[in-house]
């Protein structure tokens, strides 16, 4: 399917004035080629050259490095679960096991993901997605969903916008915004206990 | 009290909110410290150009345009020590003031593309206030008279780039952005916002340069560096900073540098937005003065280990930088302490990276702990420079063998040679010492441990003892 012609006016008016050289709106024409389209076909990659001036190859080349370009279809949900170590420890491997296993996909697809038989989900573990704080944290479309447990797979499956982060327009967070900071409880330390070490926690004190 | 050193004309403006009480007249003393980074957190109405306003925004670009020379700003920027905070640690007033030496056009590239695994304050920055990152980043053309500013955002935070676009727009519409911005003859900024689609790389400053560029995102040879002619962005002089180093900006001209650098650490102050997450019970962000303590970290601010677990090691700038281990608790956590000795090894700094804390409790195997972040660097080696793209896939295939019960004798032995041949500054950029830092660092920490979990799995190797997943794919195979 060709680009549209609405695509390629925003390029030429939007974005070349943006930057000195057409070849620098590579990486804003790639995102909405792929927000139109879906995924990008060879064909879109050597209109895009054409529209920029590339070599195919050339841009095929960028469009290639990038891992969330998509090089083939995908569904239209994609579920990408973070597996680095701060969601890992929290449980994500089990996590996208079991999403998989639900669907019917197998889990060792790889960076690739692999994609139901009805395009609807495609499923595959990403890099961190800086949602730490919510592990294992799951992206669906670039949404950010969390925290999914193991235990949580078929019920995220079954209704993800329970485990949406981004309600009433912000995503909530752990951390100084918390009541215990805003009223100023969390910051008052003894001056005279600077530099000493704080007592040390129970657990270690059983020991 | 701020305290303006002498030959600054204008006094300290009055402070945005209550009293700035930072030191408390001893360097160092975190007593009794006021969040100014994180303050709108989670006040859904922050996102407004008129809340920023009326919480007291735009006021230091307006005392900056209107009472300070450029030179003066950078001075300001300079005396309050302001370190930047992506993890290089370079002084940002150094870094202004190098570019401004350089001839015009100049260009001011946010490095938004924050890919560490366990960092995450910068995405809550630009959720949380994003006015703010727009008049640090104005304070900067400011300064170093740039009339071309761009944001590079990493592709998997659309909401943060679809904020910082309604953001962007507001600004204009409110002449903070545009031709002669608060009626200053000549300050002119146009500013734009770019996407990257997921490559770790881009955080690497020069990498994102080139992905800007419409290239892939490989570092380039330094020098010349990007503060440089041929450097830079399109081969201009270009400051590159990290969004949380631009919002300080707006903070050091209200309140003066002096309060700025009265914050916790001298050699490296300021207030520090830390991340924590892991193996703890209240993963989160958390504002504090640089150079807190871990164990105040962990036990007062994380809330404690997960299910009363002792630690067992803690990234302390997240994967790229050396584990700690329980025994570093005291240490604290700031880019001075953490990258002088005695915590530079052979295997160069520990490290602070951009102050994302994973903690490690014993129910992680440090085997295993690696198996992850070799396969990670493994899939974001850019493949430019042959040590770190070679290297990090064989250290994480060995790394792989070793966990699900197949190490040989010498693994160890050979693992640490390969680690030695790719870090230690043998590629252009940092990917190839971020890789092997975690590596290189257990060997000094959990040697005994390695090899006991190695041994154990290679005894039980057949039955059905596997721990690791089978299939992982370097991303640029």
């Amino acid at each position: 399917m060709p680009l549209s012609e609405a695509l390629k006016q925003r390029v030429i008016n939007d974005y070349f004035p943006r930057y000195p050289t057409k070849r620098a709106a590579l990486m804003p024409t790639l995102w909405m080629a792929q927000d139109e389209l879906g995924w990008l076909s060879t064909e879109t990659l050597a209109e895009i050259g054409e529209l920029l001036e590339l070599d195919p190859t050339d841009v095929e080349s960028v469009a290639s490095f990038y891992v969330m370009f998509n090089r083939r279809p995908i569904g239209r949900k994609l579920i990408e679960v973070c597996e680095n170590p701060s969601c890992w420890v929290n449980g994500a491997s089990q996590t996208l096991e079991r999403i998989c296993h639900k669907l019917g996909l197998d889990p060792h697809a790889g960076h690739s993901g692999a994609t139901t038989a009805d395009g609807e989900y495609t499923v595959r573990p990403t890099e961190c997605v800086a949602a730490c704080d919510y592990a294992p944290a799951i992206q669906v479309n670039w949404r950010y969903y969390g925290p999914v447990k193991p235990e949580d797979a078929e019920a995220f499956l079954e209704n993800m916008d329970r485990f949406a982060l981004e309600r009433d327009g912000l995503t909530p967070m752990f951390g100084t915004h918390e009541q215990r900071f805003k009223d100023g409880s969390a910051w008052q330390v003894d001056p005279a206990s600077n530099g000493a070490p704080p007592p040390k926690p129970k657990e270690e004190e059983k020991k | 009290m701020a305290q303006s050193p002498p030959g600054q004309p204008a006094p300290p403006p009055p402070p945005l909110r209550g009293d700035p009480v930072a030191g408390g007249g001893k360097p160092g003393l975190p007593v009794p410290f006021e969040p100014v980074l994180t303050a709108a957190f989670g006040d859904p109405n922050s996102l407004k150009l008129d809340n920023y306003v009326r919480r007291g925004g735009y006021t230091a670009l307006r005392r900056a345009v209107e009472q300070m020379t450029p030179d003066e700003v950078i001075k300001d920027m300079s005396d309050s020590k302001l370190v930047g905070r992506g993890g290089a640690g370079f002084p940002t007033g150094l870094k202004w003031s190098g570019t401004k030496r350089n001839p015009a056009p100049r260009y001011l590239v946010v490095n938004a593309d924050e890919s560490e695994p366990g960092t995450f304050g910068n995405r809550y920055a630009i959720e949380g206030d994003p006015h703010m990152l727009i008049e640090g980043m104005l304070l900067c053309c400011y300064a170093v008279e740039i009339k071309v500013a761009h944001i590079y955002i990493r592709g998997e935070n659309r909401r943060g780039a679809e904020i910082l676009e309604n953001a962007i727009a507001e600004a204009y519409k409110g002449h903070y952005l545009g031709k002669s911005i608060l009626g200053k003859e000549g300050f002119d900024v146009e500013m734009y916002l770019t996407r990257g689609a997921g490559a770790y790389i881009c955080g690497e400053e020069t990498a994102l340069m080139e992905s800007l560029e419409g290239r892939r995102a490989q570092p380039r040879i330094r020098p010349p560096f990007p503060v440089d002619v041929g450097g830079g962005l399109f081969g201009r002089p270009t400051v590159v900073n990290n969004v949380e180093t631009l919002m300080c900006a707006p903070h050091i001209i209200n309140r003066g540098p002096g309060w700025f650098a009265s914050i916790g650490n001298p050699n490296s102050p300021g207030p520090k937005v830390y991340t924590i997450s892991g193996h703890v019970n209240k993963p989160g962000v958390y504002e504090l003065p640089m150079g807190v303590t871990l164990r105040d970290l962990v036990y007062k601010y994380g809330g404690g280990m997960q299910r009363g677990q002792r630690i067992k090691a803690v990234s302390p700038g997240a994967l790229a930088c050396q584990l700690l281990s329980e025994e570093h608790l005291d240490v604290t956590m700031d880019t001075a302490t953490l990258t002088r000795p005695p915590f530079f090894t052979d295997f160069g700094p520990v490290g602070f990276g951009a102050g994302g804390i994973i903690v490690y409790g014993e129910e992680c195997e440090i085997i295993d702990l690696l198996v992850n972040s070799s396969g990670f660097f493994a899939r974001e080696s850019c493949g430019k420079c042959v040590p770190c793209r070679e290297g990090t896939t064989w250290m994480h295939m060995m790394l792989r063998r070793m966990s699900l019960g197949g190490a040989r004798p010498r693994d160890l032995d050979v693992l640490l040679d390969v680690a030695r041949n790719v870090g230690g500054r043998k590629t252009l950029c940092a990917l190839g010492d971020f890789a092997v830092s975690a590596i290189g660092s257990s060997f000094r920490l959990f040697k005994n441990d390695l090899e006991q979990a190695v041994n154990a799995r290679a005894e039980q190797r057949g039955n059905g003892h596997s721990t690791g997943r089978t299939e992982r794919t370097p991303a640029h195979v």
